[in-house]
């Protein structure tokens, strides 16, 4: 994505920020800037019907840009595509103020953002990283076991499952080939398939991943085509593919894969790895039943709120599904969240939801400490005091400008704020 | 020779005239001067021979004399050639013979007694041509094998039928008469049919040995003037033909024959219902004797008695389809009462069980039960002898036992089981089913669907190797055979042929076996419900016999029993009548193509009710309904299957793609719930959160997450804490897990999780509606 113009103001976040998409991964990055109640100026198409003095009535396309108030986001990871419903916030000749749009984002076509209210740390962090345009790792990978295989794209913020491929293999049994029959149907099946995905005049690293053998032998059966199909691209392809293990040929076994030295060494996500590293460290922390590390919205919270995640290991562990929420409420709440540990001088790790370690996270309710003392009972004590926790505070947006300013210290690539 | 070709074939009835001719002569071949050659001739060859020491009888100097055409020199060198050596000459000719006559006299001297008799009840060689225009169009695209068909049984069946019928009343009138023949139309026919008949071929008198019949290339729509000849004189005697000939026509005939035999399978198998399908003749009898006389019962269940199992209800059936309807394959139910049945037949019977064999991986599993299978004869010695040729030449002969197990490509290639294999075998007393688990950590999914499926446990042990197994499979094993609810285990210490420092170490054996007692009870095993034996695979010794008194081995015999007696000991009583009586349930180990008939089957273990043909059932989660088209017990057809044996249903009337391994078949009218979460009281092995897991249930594997920890439970399921913040292991917990897909589950089912390629925790579903 890349920054046309902007012009917020540091002090109280106001102002709009202009965008361009390049490619697929920065829609992703537009679902998660753009919130409900958000303004969206972009370009439109829009059936406009005209009814002339005698009556008869006439059907026109016009171009134009609108300017919406966001109220509903639909995002198609597969696709790649966003959807952004709204009303008209402003009127032109053709639309009235107040009816409803939905406008489709497209690829290399600007949009304009502005925030209701305001850009929050959380937000402009958002914003920094989609507009980084360094490090985009992409990688191709196939988990897969007798029968199943998932052919998915892995960037540095998703893990796109692309395709899905379920081949019923009939049990060997002697004197039977059925069953070789239908492995080798299986893995031209998916073979077929991830061909169809990939974009061989521009191959991107391929890892293959299953218990057994399974990955071994596709990978012998894609030399193979390669060999005997003559097609150069194919050939192209064999030297970038990684076989791996993993335990099973569901997608959460990925987590494991890409954690595994064999494919970080391949892998320039140095964030992934990171986040990997950081959720292993925190299962292997409760999984000692160490105090210091807890789950959950309302223990994190409180044990925020007592300062137990500041300078010396604290972490706080966030999913980026939290601040989609509709509830403009629950948003500022877990920015006020995040920029009180980043006051108090611990870490902040925002999980990309649609990412593998995002994943695990997102099982423990999308949040999770760690803590830099032990707080024994935090979650009896979050029964205890459960009236009143969920009640937002009002002084959130001052939290968002202290935020904004506690991120001053290290925004030197964001010079142009 | 030359003078057969004359005769050509082509020539549309030659026989005829030659039959009118053969009529006339009350000896079926030689005219009076004929009868002179002989008398001028006979006593010259036989000088010749005697000259060259060679014997021959009268007959048969009279008969290569007929065949070289009173040519003494021919003949006597043709004697001399089936005997021994010798020459002679002589020119003696009849020239003014009907040419072929003189050959099919001779024919129909031999084959009127001989190949008459041979073949009167082969029919097929008697086949009419009408008969043939009809089999022909129905002839089905592939021969059947002849196994499939119950034809024997059918045919008496209908045997008995029609000699009721016709004993009863002479109303009965023949089912069907354009339509299929019974086996019985084709038996009585050959002799009614003769007068229109065609001559067919016949065999030709031994002199020619090689000489098949041949198919005429009848003309069957022309109208043949049935000459009025006797029964004796029918037997055909046509020159032998020519090879070219004989090429041409024997592959046809053989075709021929292929296709008829077919039909008959159809008749016996395919079209089963025929004879029932239409009134039968004792319906047809039954129903005038009611009109003229009200007579009832009797004769009807005399008819139910000989149809054996078939009730009531086929009986009202009876009547709905009209006799000319075509041939429907379509199963129809029998209306057994399976449990009955079950329970009557239960003196009857031996004891089944199957086991699932498990180990740590290269601890000997698939070998071991090589060796069982072997010794109990349930596999040839040839076959092993055969692996073990291929297996060498890959440099892996000592996996040829294994071999007999592990028969996919790739199992073969690297050496380890990779899918449960499928056995069985019988003993004296009980019929086996082996299931052979793949020991690799990375197959464990496929060794819990094995083990879902078993009765007890065989557990392999490398007696070298204990602690490597400790850590790895062995335990993790024991512990999912327990989960899966097995009871009983029987241990094998394998590999005590190779102990260090000497084989057969008794001390070595104790200390295995006690360390692995140990463990079974800690994992929750009652000693009483553990075996253990020492053995080899490799070796063989003490798996199906004792070892013999003098090897090192000796001390076994005295203290431990037989891998195979040990396992006869475990066998698990019968299920209950009860579980026959629930609505059907079977996982679905495996979907495959049984064969051309049953193009798609199902196999796996019935956990409750029982299956018989034309059964109806569904297949959840798909939701979509089948039809039983038929059973199989271990490979073989039966009746009906119950509960607790591992059966293979044959369906129609669904899609392939509506049914994976992992699917329910189970009862249309109570089908099995499909979920997306459910609540499980599970126990831990290892920390659990909420996270993704791999959730099985038998052969089905799904991914899923654990998506709330409920509460942590004592053993009495008293809760000691709701909402913990984790489940530590060797705690029981209540969890909510969603999975990916839509399950069929039921309450009470086993459920074993796994995540990162180990155990996390297993247990039992408490409700599925959560």
């Amino acid at each position: 994505m890349r920054l046309i113009r902007q012009n917020i103001e540091r002090k109280t976040g106001a102002g709009s920020a202009t965008l361009l998409p390049e490619e697929p991964e920065d829609m992703w990055h537009a679902y998660n800037l753009i919130r409900p109640t958000d303004l969206l100026r972009a370009s439109a198409i829009r059936k406009v019907v005209t009814e002339s003095g005698s009556g008869s009535r006439s059907n026109e396309r016009v171009h134009m840009t609108l300017t919406i108030r966001v109220t509903k986001l639909d995002f198609d990871p597969q696709a790649a595509q966003l959807h952004v419903s709204g009303r008209v916030a402003v009127e032109n000749k053709h639309v009235k103020l107040g009816s409803f749009h939905t406008l489709d984002l497209e690829l290399q076509r600007n949009f304009t953002l502005e925030k209701a209210e305001g850009w929050d740390s959380v937000a402009l962090d958002t914003l920094k990283e989609a507009i980084n345009q360094d490090a985009k790792a992409q990688l191709w990978a196939v988990v897969m076991q007798e029968g199943l295989a998932n052919i998915c794209l892995i960037t540095d913020h998703q893990t796109i499952l692309r395709q899905r491929v379920e081949v019923n293999l009939p049990k060997k049994r002697a004197g039977s080939t059925d069953h070789d029959k239908s492995l080798q149907r299986f893995y031209q099946t998916t073979f077929d398939s991830l061909l169809r995905q990939l974009d061989l005049a521009n191959p991107k690293p391929l890892l293959l991943a299953s218990p057994g053998f399974t990955a071994g032998s596709f990978h012998q059966f894609i030399k193979t085509q390669a060999s005997n199909g003559g097609n150069k691209q194919i050939q192209q392809l064999v030297p970038k593919i990684t076989v791996a293990h993993s335990a099973s040929g569901h997608l959460h076994s990925l987590a494991e894969v890409l954690a595994s030295p064999a494919v970080t060494s391949k892998l320039s996500d140095t964030k992934f790895a990171r986040e990997t590293q950081l959720m292993d460290r925190f299962f292997e922390l409760i999984r000692k039943d160490d105090a210091r590390a807890w789950y959950g919205p309302k223990e994190c919270e409180l044990a925020v709120e007592r300062g137990a995640v500041g300078k010396g290991g604290g972490v706080l562990l966030i999913s980026n599904s939290l601040f989609r929420s509709q509830n403009i409420q629950t948003r500022k709440r877990w920015v006020r969240l995040v920029d009180e540990v980043k006051e108090g001088g611990g870490e902040v790790r925002v999980f990309s939801s649609m990412h593998e370690s995002g994943k695990r996270l997102e099982g423990l309710g999308g949040i999770a400490t760690i803590l830099t003392w032990p707080i024994e009972d935090l979650d009896e004590e979050v029964d205890g005091v459960q009236e009143g926790q969920d009640m937002p505070d009002e002084d959130g947006v001052d939290g968002g400008v202290d935020g904004i300013e506690g991120v001053s210290g290290h925004d030197e690539d964001i010079d142009f704020l | 020779m030359q003078r057969v070709k004359n005769l050509g074939y082509d020539e549309d009835e030659p026989y005829d005239d030659e039959d009118d001719v053969y009529e006339e002569e009350a000896d079926p071949g030689y005219t009076a001067e004929d009868k002179d050659n002989f008398a001028a001739l006979t006593p010259v060859v036989r000088a010749e021979l005697e000259e060259a020491g060679v014997q021959a009888s009268d007959k048969d100097i009279g008969d290569s004399l007929w065949h070289y055409y009173w040519d003494v020199d021919k003949s006597a060198s043709y004697l001399k050639n089936s005997r021994t050596p010798r020459t002679q000459q002589q020119g003696a000719k009849k020239e003014d013979k009907p040419k072929a006559k003189s050959k099919f006299d001779e024919a129909a001297q031999k084959s009127a007694e001989k190949a008459a008799d041979w073949f009167r009840d082969v029919p097929w060689t008697h086949i009419p041509p009408e008969m043939e225009g009809r089999i022909v169009p129905e002839e089905p695209a592939m021969p059947m094998p002849k196994l499939l068909g119950g034809s024997s049984k059918l045919a008496k069946l209908a045997e008995e039928r029609r000699e009721k019928a016709a004993a009863a009343a002479n109303v009965a009138q023949i089912p069907a008469p354009n339509g299929v023949l019974s086996s019985l139309d084709r038996l009585s026919k050959p002799q009614d049919t003769k007068e229109n008949d065609t001559p067919q071929p016949k065999a030709e008198p031994k002199k020619y040995p090689i000489r098949k019949k041949r198919e005429p290339t009848p003309p069957p729509k022309e109208p043949t003037p049935p000459p009025p000849e006797p029964e004796e004189e029918k037997p055909d005697l046509r020159a032998s033909p020519t090879g070219f000939g004989r090429t041409l026509a024997s592959s046809q005939l053989s075709g021929h024959r292929a296709a008829s035999m077919t039909l008959k399978d159809m008749l016996g198998s395919e079209i089963t219902e025929d004879p029932f399908k239409g009134p039968s003749p004792d319906d047809t009898v039954l129903r005038a004797q009611q009109h003229s006389k009200g007579l009832t019962n009797t004769s009807k269940t005399k008819q139910s008695s000989t149809n054996g199992l078939a009730k009531k209800t086929e009986a009202l059936k009876l009547g709905e389809n009209t006799p000319s309807a075509p041939a429907q394959p379509k199963v129809r139910s029998r209306g057994l009462d399976v449990p009955k049945l079950w329970a009557e037949e239960k003196s009857k019977r031996k004891a089944s069980a199957a086991f699932v064999v498990i180990g740590h991986v290269d601890h000997g599993k698939s070998t071991l039960m090589g060796r069982l299978l072997l010794d109990a004869g349930a596999v040839s010695q040839r076959d092993v002898d055969r692996y073990q040729k291929q297996a060498t030449e890959l440099g892996k002969s000592s996996f040829a036992l294994a071999w007999v197990m592990d028969t996919g490509t790739e199992e073969r290639e690297r050496g380890v089981t990779v899918d449960i294999a499928q056995h069985h075998f019988s003993t004296d007393s009980v019929a086996f089913t082996i299931l052979d688990a793949p020991g690799h950590r990375d197959f464990v999914p496929n060794m819990i669907g094995g083990a879902s499926m078993a009765d007890l446990a065989v557990l392999v042990v490398d007696a070298n190797q204990l602690e490597s197994g400790m850590k790895g499979q062995t335990r993790e094993h024991v512990l999912l055979a327990k989960a899966v609810g097995l009871k009983r285990i029987v241990v094998a210490v394998n590999k005590l042929d190779s102990t260090a420092p000497n084989a057969w170490s008794q001390d070595m054996f104790q200390e295995v076996k006690g360390n692995v007692v140990k463990f079974l009870g800690e994992s929750g095993f009652a000693k009483e419900d553990v075996m253990v034996v020492p053995c080899s695979g490799l070796s063989g010794e003490n798996v199906a016999k004792a070892p013999e008194a003098s090897g090192p081995a000796a001390w076994v015999a005295e203290t431990d029993l037989t891998l195979l007696k040990a396992l006869e000991q475990s066998v698990p009583s019968e299920v209950s009548g009860d579980a026959l009586k629930r609505p059907l349930r079977m996982q679905v180990a495996d979907v495959f193509r049984g064969g051309i008939t049953n193009p798609l089957s199902v196999s796996g273990r019935m956990t409750a009710g029982n299956a018989q043909a034309a059964d109806a059932v569904l297949v959840q989660p798909s939701g979509e309904t089948a039809a039983v088209r038929g059973v199989e017990v271990n490979g073989e057809p039966r009746d009906y299957a119950v509960a607790g044996q591992i059966c293979t249903l044959h369906l129609t009337d669904i899609d392939p793609i509506h049914i994976r391994s992992g699917d329910v078949v189970c009862s249309a009218a109570q089908p099995v719930s499909v979920v997306t979460s459910f609540l499980a009281k599970i126990e831990a092995l290892d920390s659990l959160l909420p996270q993704s897991v791999d959730v099985h249930l038998g052969r089905l594997h799904v991914a899923g997450n654990i998506s709330q920890l409920v509460a942590t439970v004592d053993t009495k399921g008293e809760t000691l804490k709701k909402k913990p913040r984790m489940v530590k292991a060797g705690q029981t917990a209540l969890l909510k897990v969603t999975v990916e897909d839509d399950v069929p589950v039921e309450d009470g089912e086993t459920v074993v999780l796994r995540a990162q390629g180990g155990t996390v925790g297993f247990g039992t579903i408490e409700r599925t509606s959560a």
